[in-house]
């Protein structure tokens, strides 16, 4: 006989491995909160928009923008503060929405797909995000040394001692070094927290794929 | 939400939490484990239960949303993350009916089952419930063909496992 038929004979006589719930025990644990991953994704990504708003606001009363006042780049930053809050409100409302389709009486595949869904919105606002940084940082960069008089300055010192080539070399290693670093540290800490938190949905989810390919 | 929903919630649970107990027995393998899933699973349907219209049975609805905590939103904590063998809980079968080469048995066949993947014991525990292969392809969101397939083979599967 089939080992599962087996099973299935006795799996209707079976009874609790456990002392039966009452009603009030069963009505104290809906008062309870869940510890679902879709709530963790949930806050998480609302510290992840609140993170990257905050980034914004340092950055407006940093003296990085106050030079930025200084050498008269205020028309370029204004029209870039504006687009990065419609994009955020995108994302923002993007995420939201696809949070909201999450159910879970969806069948397992669509609310493992809505879950990613949800998660990937946020993860391309953080790609957003860091390629504006990176974008920003080579335009900066190229401004900086052309127009920031101190540096102008120095520029043309290292220019008549011949030694232009490693002055600029520095300023731009030190550059990208920070950026490196930035970006992988925030690799890091995504890699850590998704990859935990994810890590058994995105298992499940390949297995079901496998499943329904063959 | 309501009293009166949360009462009409609460007593249907009641009468029906057999359901969400099965579930919590084959995916998990020690009794705090078993408290978290079935908490965790409580919660789901309770929040799910507003939108329950009853064109579907509620002992269908409930293996929906317990299957898919199980599988996809319950967030393992620290303390189920254990390897301790479901030996020491044993289910108990009407006595007169087995004999104890039965029992020793239906020991090794959860043993087995423990040792599938979430999915696989999605399929076992659909198919003890007797659930046709239609019902199996729609709470998995696969075709039935493959449904009817998979479940063959997590059969041989098992067969391995009990007898390498």
């Amino acid at each position: 006989m089939d080992e599962l038929e087996i099973l299935k004979n006795h799996w209707k006589k079976e009874q609790y491995p456990y002392p039966k719930l009452t009603y009030a025990e069963l009505y104290q644990m809906i008062l309870r909160k869940s510890s679902s991953i879709v709530k963790w994704i949930f806050i998480i990504s609302l510290l992840e928009f609140g993170f990257w708003i905050g980034i914004s606001f340092f950055m407006k009363d940093s003296t990085f923008h106050d030079n930025m006042k200084d050498v008269n780049l205020e028309s370029v930053l204004v029209p870039i503060s504006i687009i990065s809050y419609i994009v955020l409100f995108y994302f923002f409302y993007l995420f939201y929405k696809n949070y909201k389709t999450i159910s879970a009486t969806d069948n397992a595949k669509t609310l493992m797909e809505n879950i990613i869904k949800t998660r990937k919105t946020v993860k391309y606002y953080v790609i957003f995000n860091l390629v504006t940084i990176i974008i920003g940082v080579i335009f900066g960069t190229y401004y900086v040394l052309n127009n920031v008089p101190m540096v102008v300055e120095k520029l043309e010192l290292a220019s008549a001692n011949n030694q232009e080539f490693k002055v600029y070399a520095s300023f731009i290693l030190g550059v990208v070094l920070v950026l490196i670093i930035v970006i992988v540290l925030l690799i890091l800490f995504y890699w850590l927290i998704y990859g935990l938190l994810l890590r058994r949905l995105k298992i499940n989810y390949k297995e079901l794929m496998k499943l329904d390919s063959n | 939400m309501s009293k009166e929903l949360k009462h009409s919630f609460v007593e249907l649970l009641e009468t029906h939490q057999n359901i969400v107990h099965k579930v919590c027995r084959l995916y998990t393998n020690n009794r705090d484990a078993h408290n978290d899933l079935f908490q965790e699973i409580t919660i789901q349907l309770w929040k799910a239960y507003p939108k329950f219209r009853g064109d579907s049975k509620f002992s269908t609805w409930m293996y929906r949303v317990g299957l898919n905590t199980a599988i996809t939103l319950y967030r393992k904590s620290k303390r189920t993350i254990n390897t301790q063998d479901f030996q020491g809980v044993e289910f108990k079968i009407e006595a007169q009916e087995f004999d104890d080469t039965e029992e020793q048995q239906l020991k090794l066949l959860y043993k087995a089952i423990h040792q599938l993947n979430d999915i696989e014991k999605a399929l076992v525990f659909l198919y003890l419930e007797d659930k046709n292969y239609n019902e199996i392809s729609e709470t998995l969101g696969i075709s039935e063909v493959n449904a009817r397939v998979r479940i063959n083979r997590v059969k041989t599967k098992l067969k391995t496992i009990l007898n390498p």
